[in-house]
């Protein structure tokens, strides 16, 4: 396949990946720490919705399917699919202990893209392709337009039934 | 690059890594699952994490030259134990909410 649309697919599917698991676990529903509510305060106050910004915030402050995605996809990369991102599952857990969270968001991420990863294997999409496109994946969230983000994010929590309560 | 279908045996060793935590860890009396709304619990039980660090750890060894069935049991039963008794204090909970 094609390196340009190989990149651009696997993007994509970072990119529902990791919103859709770190919407579901509840991240645009409250901050995990002082610092996620700092943020998402300061996006709301440009403009922005209150719970895209919580997500972003929380985004920021732990390893959460974001970077669970990142780790696993550079991980498969590195030593391999499935071991690498059962690995990273691990770390990303340990990762998230050491930030104040749970951790449920980072390794089911991290899980998910490894299984993501070994289907698209048979179309010709490798780890190295889910490398960059989590990169571009997270710039559109974190690297563009904060505020239009995380409007994007806050229509997708209230579907999802996860908007914050907060004001 | 075309990652090849690995070998049964390999599943199969995951399978029996999970499986030998779980049985481990219900003896250990570690919690099925955690109380509700999971995804702010901090429970450890034996489906998250003792699952998914059992499957870790087995890829670990497997990946460090240690490979077999008899070694997923072990690391499975190792990881169970490790859960039950050692994760809190390795990986502790937050003593304080930090917000508000």
């Amino acid at each position: 396949m094609n390196e340009i649309v190989a990149i651009v697919i696997a993007a994509v599917l970072c990119w529902l990946n990791f919103v859709l698991i770190d919407t579901w676990m509840g991240l645009p529903e409250a901050p995990g720490v002082k610092g996620a509510e700092v943020i998402g305060r300061a996006v709301k106050k440009r403009g922005g919705d209150l719970a895209g910004g919580l997500f972003q915030g929380n985004i920021v402050c732990s390893p959460d399917a974001s970077a669970g995605t990142l780790l696993a996809s550079a991980a498969c990369y590195t030593i391999g699919t499935p071991e690498g991102g059962l690995v990273a599952a691990v770390l990303v857990y340990a990762g998230n202990r050491l930030c104040a969270d749970p951790g449920y968001a980072g390794t089911t991420g991290a899980l998910t893209i490894t299984c993501i990863i070994y289907a698209a294997s048979y179309i010709g999409i490798g780890p190295a392709e889910f490398i960059v496109g989590m990169v571009l994946a997270i710039v559109t969230i974190q690297g563009i337009d904060h505020p239009l983000a995380s409007k994007l994010l806050g229509k997708i929590a209230d579907k999802i039934g996860r908007h914050t309560k907060l004001t | 690059m075309l990652i090849h279908a690995f070998p049964m045996i390999t599943i199969l060793s995951y399978i029996l890594a999970v499986l030998s935590a779980m049985v481990v860890g219900l003896v250990l009396r570690i919690p099925i699952l955690p109380e509700r709304p999971m995804r702010y619990s901090w429970t450890i039980s034996i489906i998250f994490p003792t699952s998914v660090l059992a499957l870790g750890f087995t890829a670990i060894l497997f990946k460090l030259g240690h490979t077999g069935i008899p070694v997923a049991i072990i690391v499975g039963i190792l990881t169970a134990v490790f859960a039950k008794y050692f994760l809190e204090r390795l990986l502790p909970r937050p003593q304080t909410e930090e917000s508000a």
